[in-house]
């Protein structure tokens, strides 16, 4: 027997496709909010580099407090150096940027190629570190002079002067060359010698750094021992101290210190990368307070110490001491400087 | 009905069904040839990640569609610091400086040390261990070179026209990149 489908109307038509759409948006919305559950499921990662509970600083350790903060002006700061009357030198991708104590600017030296490190005298010459060579500005911000390349593989990332003598770090040949002021190269600080009982720098990475203490001695980073090192002008190795670790006594990550400064006092203040801080030691090595913690420089801590594979790494911080003996900190990740005082 | 008017010729039956088998056919030719143009596009290229844009997110171990991940750590030796506490190798805070499983980083042992000279130490991959979860490459980009890095490995990738690591990269760094070079490789000027 045939049979005979009965006929639908238009309203039947209408009313069952409506009720299709509506099951096909719940089906499909159900299916949009699996896949957004799987990607909130992603985002927590099983395999996480956890150092967490070491960005946080024992607030019992933190003796400085933050009395000002600036950004500056130049792209891609490095270095930091304060000159006469405290004003602010920063090395930058055009020069130099000079600032007054509070930030507001007061001039730029252009040099040939970007600023690396940098060194002020008291009538305000102006020595910079480029790359492979130094130039010098008068204090009007004239080229002076430019210095001879010191040949290698010169990767100059800090500088250092003395009564008569300008010492520049070279992480490149990993060792600190000492100049006289009319940029004659005399002598080889921290290279390899048996002889001398100098085990040699070991730099991972362009982070070397140089001062000049107060006790005439120089005081070099050796990043590859998570240590300072103490050598006469000469090139002795007196004495060092340092010692790795995460903690924060030690020296943290697999290069670090990557910047010294002298404090008035005679201690210093270092400065590390991966885990951002900043601290002062004892003139002996010993360890006493932070100056600022990771949860300071938090896009800093975020980004890492390697972000221009072309041009070296540029994650890390740098730090000055002011004629009060208050502290500037450069972020570079974050171009800021943070001047930081001793809490009374 | 005007006898002076042209009347549309009917169309037979088996004319309608010559004529529509013939555009089926000619249809069916632009498909072909629009798939076999669309494969050799893809054939020229394949799936890589960009180092500079990964985020070491943990996805490349969890998210492939092999049973062990195509992507794998890779190392460039020129940018190596040859350390002796590698960030890369070593536990944020290890005991001490040896390969103690309690000191390792990598979930797989995947990483060899190897003693080269004083204070210097050499770290090679084991791909076959490795799973692509970037551990040590998170470890070695916080705090050193990192000259370790996730690559996609093309004697395991299947080239997958929708790769579905690259859908959750949480850093987009996933590209299809010319056949011909088929690494983005990191270099260092220092």
């Amino acid at each position: 027997m045939k049979t005979t489908h009965p006929p639908i109307s238009r309203r039947d038509f209408i009313e069952k496709s409506v009720r299709g759409a509506g099951i096909l948006a719940v089906a499909s919305t159900a299916m949009q909010l699996e896949t957004r559950g799987r990607s909130a499921d992603s985002a927590a990662n099983a395999f996480a580099y956890d150092v967490g509970s070491l960005a946080k600083t024992d607030p019992a350790l933190l003796k400085y407090e933050e009395v000002k903060r600036f950004t500056v002006p130049g792209s891609e700061p490095r270095r930091l150096e304060l000159g006469p009357e405290d004003k602010v030198y920063v090395a930058t991708k055009n020069g130099v940027s000079i600032l007054d104590r509070d930030g507001g600017p007061l001039g730029e030296v252009v040099s040939s190629s970007p600023a690396r490190c940098l060194a002020v005298a008291a009538d305000g010459t102006l020595y910079v570190g480029l790359r492979d060579h130094i130039e010098v500005f008068d204090a009007k911000g004239n080229s002076a002079a430019v210095w001879e390349k010191a040949g290698g593989k010169t990767w100059l990332t800090g500088l250092a002067l003395g009564e008569h003598d300008l010492f520049a770090a070279d992480s490149g040949n990993r060792l600190v060359l000492r100049y006289d002021r009319s940029g004659k190269l005399s002598n080889r600080v921290g290279q390899k010698n048996k002889e001398r009982n100098v085990p040699g720098l070991i730099v991972p990475s362009p982070y070397l750094d140089v001062t000049l203490a107060r006790d005439g001695l120089l005081r070099v980073t050796d990043p590859g021992r998570h240590r300072v090192e103490a050598y006469t002008i000469d090139g002795d190795l007196e004495f060092s101290w340092g010692k790795p670790s995460n903690a924060i006594e030690g020296f943290c990550g697999c290069c670090n210190p990557v910047a010294l400064a002298s404090l008035p006092n005679g201690k210093f203040v270092t400065c590390e990368k991966g885990l951002p801080r900043v601290k002062v030691y004892g003139a002996d090595g010993t360890f006493e307070c932070v100056v600022a913690g990771p949860e300071s420089f938090q896009e800093n801590a975020k980004r890492g110490s390697v972000h221009d594979l072309s041009d070296g790494t540029m994650g890390d911080l740098d730090a000055a001491v002011d004629s009060q003996g208050r502290i500037y900190v450069l972020d570079v990740v974050a171009r800021d400087v943070r001047i930081l005082r001793k809490k009374s | 009905m005007n006898p002076d008017s042209n009347p549309k010729p009917m169309v037979t039956r088996r004319q309608f069904l010559r004529n529509g088998a013939r555009l089926t056919g000619m249809t069916g030719v632009g498909v072909l040839l629009g798939l076999v143009a669309g494969k050799s596009a893809a054939a020229g290229t394949v799936w890589q990640i960009d180092p500079q844009k990964c985020v070491r997110c943990g996805n490349c171990a969890t998210h492939c569609v092999l049973e062990q991940s195509a992507v794998k750590c890779v190392h460039a030796f020129a940018i190596c610091g040859y350390c002796q506490l590698c960030t890369g190798y070593f536990e944020p805070e290890p005991n001490e400086l040896n390969t103690g499983a309690e000191n390792c980083l990598c979930p797989t042992a995947a990483i060899k040390r190897t003693y080269v000279e004083d204070p210097y130490f050499e770290y090679n991959i084991d791909e076959n261990l490795c799973i692509g979860c970037a551990k040590c490459v998170e470890g070695c980009n916080r705090f050193g070179n990192g000259s370790l890095f996730l690559q996609v490995r093309h004697d395991r990738c299947l080239n997958c026209n929708e790769c579905s690591i690259a859908r959750v990269c949480a850093g987009d760094a996933f590209r299809r990149v010319p056949a011909a070079h088929p690494y983005l490789l990191k270099t260092m000027s220092h």
